[in-house]
């Protein structure tokens, strides 16, 4: 059966598009079959991080309106056949598609892929209704700051109440360095919160930016970096294996640190 | 309206007393049936709760309530002057039943909504707007509801409102809030904010496993929590002392209360 997986936040710049492209990527290179949706109508920008924008010719409106197919519409990916986008119209607000529609074109792709990555807009409105209106699961990301962890605890009530009951969380731009000396908090502090299963755990790491700009995600780095891994990482968890969690502390470990963390067990 | 439009029965009471218009779906438990009370719209200029909303607090309340009703209990809705369409009284029943309850009866003031019901198959009964006796709810002679009972946490933006106590089994998270006549009871940790006694009765007492909040109110003090965290957390209790909002250890309490 296909999983139709939104990627969502409540708070905007936290990662959400940096993680659909790169578990969109790395589901791919997995031998799934994946098309990435693009919800941020208005914003779009999940074309530019998998460096596709050149090639967008229809867009999700275009085959709602009945002016293309849905193959047409989805802009397959190069140097990875196996992931395609359908993306969001750039000139169109977010009220100018309703969730049935969402679903409707949802519906179209269930027969023809494995996974299904909806990127949220940020917000609880209009644009997050529709992202939602036909996922069966969710990845919650967040960055360890106060601010987006309270919008990810807002997001995961409103999708419990949307019937999204399956729901992950990802933690991005940890800084482990500041965690150690307790100026962020960790990611058992934001567990603590919004107590719901952890499928990953990013670093903060220029190399995000960097491949961003270039329109590659990381996961297609030849020797992958600790952010590219610990996507790809996410993307096996995705699919039920049992991967542990990378220790972003080890270079900066020394050895009263690691004490530490052994006396608290 | 044409004369072939069903038209719905016409009762003068309803099966409670109105004294809930505080923005919040709540269920009640009487004779052996449950009522469920959608806020009534406000008058004026204000806007009504909008759908998405009422549909998440209604989830929430069932979420929240689920284990202590028996299969098959009967469902009145008390939708007073809410405007609901066919769709959304659908939506309403489907999800009652999802929990095994079955929508039977329909209380409104609104013809539209009389209509929908009708048409839909329930029985229903049109009453002539009510006018609100809310305003004095929490002054003298009013008895406190039953205590409500929520087991889910409390999350983000979730507001729990009662004229009555409220025990929550699960965590209060920062950004949640409770607001009680009564006491209020957290049994987990309470990192939100929480008001007891909010009608003015400064007797009423917080009782949580973990003590963390954002901020405490009591009747009508207020009060936050120490800069610095304490060492671990016990179960404690906040109530009104001499000098404010006081909080002591749940096992230590019955001493000083008596002593007082
Ligand atoms: N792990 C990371 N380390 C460093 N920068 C990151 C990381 N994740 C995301 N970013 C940067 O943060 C910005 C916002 O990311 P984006 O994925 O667009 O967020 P959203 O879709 O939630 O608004 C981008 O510039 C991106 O490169
Ligand atoms: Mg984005």
């Amino acid at each position: 059966m296909t999983r139709i997986i939104v990627v969502t936040s409540g708070k905007g710049g936290v990662g959400k598009t940096t993680c659909t492209a790169n578990l969109g990527m790395a589901l791919a290179q997995r031998e799934q079959r994946v098309a990435v949706l693009d919800a941020d109508f208005g914003l779009r920008n999940l074309d530019l991080l998998l460096g596709l924008e050149n090639r967008i010719v229809y867009t999700a409106l275009d085959v709602l309106a009945g002016d293309c197919r849905m193959e047409q519409a989805l802009v397959k990916d190069k140097r990875q056949p196996n992931l395609a986008l359908l993306a969001a119209a750039q000139n169109r607000s977010k009220e100018s598609i309703t969730p049935e529609q969402t679903a409707s074109l949802v519906a179209q792709l269930t027969d023809s892929f494995d996974y299904i990555l909806v990127d949220s807009p940020a917000g609880i409105e209009m644009g997050f209704r529709n992202a939602i209106a036909a996922a069966n699961e969710a990845i919650i990301v967040t960055t360890p700051e106060i601010s987006a962890v309270r919008d990810a605890d807002r997001v995961i009530g409103l999708l419990e109440a949307n019937d999204v009951k399956k729901m992950q969380l990802i933690v991005n731009r940890l800084k482990p360095a500041m965690v150690q000396v307790q100026q962020m908090m960790s990611v058992q502090d934001v567990q603590d919160i919004l107590a719901i299963p952890l499928l990953g755990v990013v670093p903060d790491d220029e190399r995000v930016i960097v491949s961003t700009n270039r329109g590659e995600p990381l996961v297609l780095e030849t020797k992958l970096s600790l952010a590219g891994l610990a996507f790809a990482n996410v993307a096996r968890r995705l699919q039920g294996e049992k991967v542990p969690f990378l220790d972003l502390n080890a270079p900066h470990d020394d050895l009263f640190v690691r004490l530490r963390r052994f006396l608290k067990g | 309206m044409n004369s072939e439009s069903p038209s719905p029965t016409s009762v003068s009471e309803l099966p409670i007393l109105d004294t809930n218009p505080d923005g919040q779906v709540r269920f009640k438990s009487q004779g052996g049936r449950l009522l469920l009370l959608l806020p009534p719209e406000p008058e004026g200029d204000t806007l009504p709760l909008p759908w998405s909303e009422l549909w998440e607090q209604l989830k929430h309340r069932l979420n929240a309530g689920e284990r202590f009703w028996q299969p098959r209990t009967t469902v009145h809705l008390l939708a007073r002057n809410r405007l609901l369409d066919a769709r959304q009284l659908q939506a309403i029943a489907d999800v009652l039943s999802e929990a095994d309850l079955a929508l039977k009866r329909i209380y409104t003031s609104r013809r539209q909504t009389a209509v929908a019901a009708v048409t839909a198959g329930y029985s229903v009964d049109q009453h002539a707007p009510v006018t609100h006796l809310n305003q004095t709810a929490s002054e003298s002679g009013q008895a406190l509801e039953d205590p409500l009972y929520v087991q889910s946490t409390i999350r983000a933006g979730v507001e729990i409102r009662h004229h009555g106590s409220v025990v929550i089994l699960g965590d209060v998270n920062p950004g949640g809030s409770v607001v009680a006549d009564g006491d209020i009871l957290i049994w987990g940790r309470l990192r939100g904010l929480v008001h007891a006694g909010y009608g003015g009765n400064p007797d009423c007492r917080i009782m949580a496993l973990r003590m963390d909040p954002t901020q405490l109110r009591i009747a009508d003090k207020v009060a936050r929590p120490p800069e610095t965290p304490p060492e671990q957390y016990l179960p404690e209790i906040a109530y009104v002392g001499n000098d404010g909002i006081r909080i002591a250890l749940a096992a230590e309490f019955p001493r000083l209360s008596s002593n007082a």
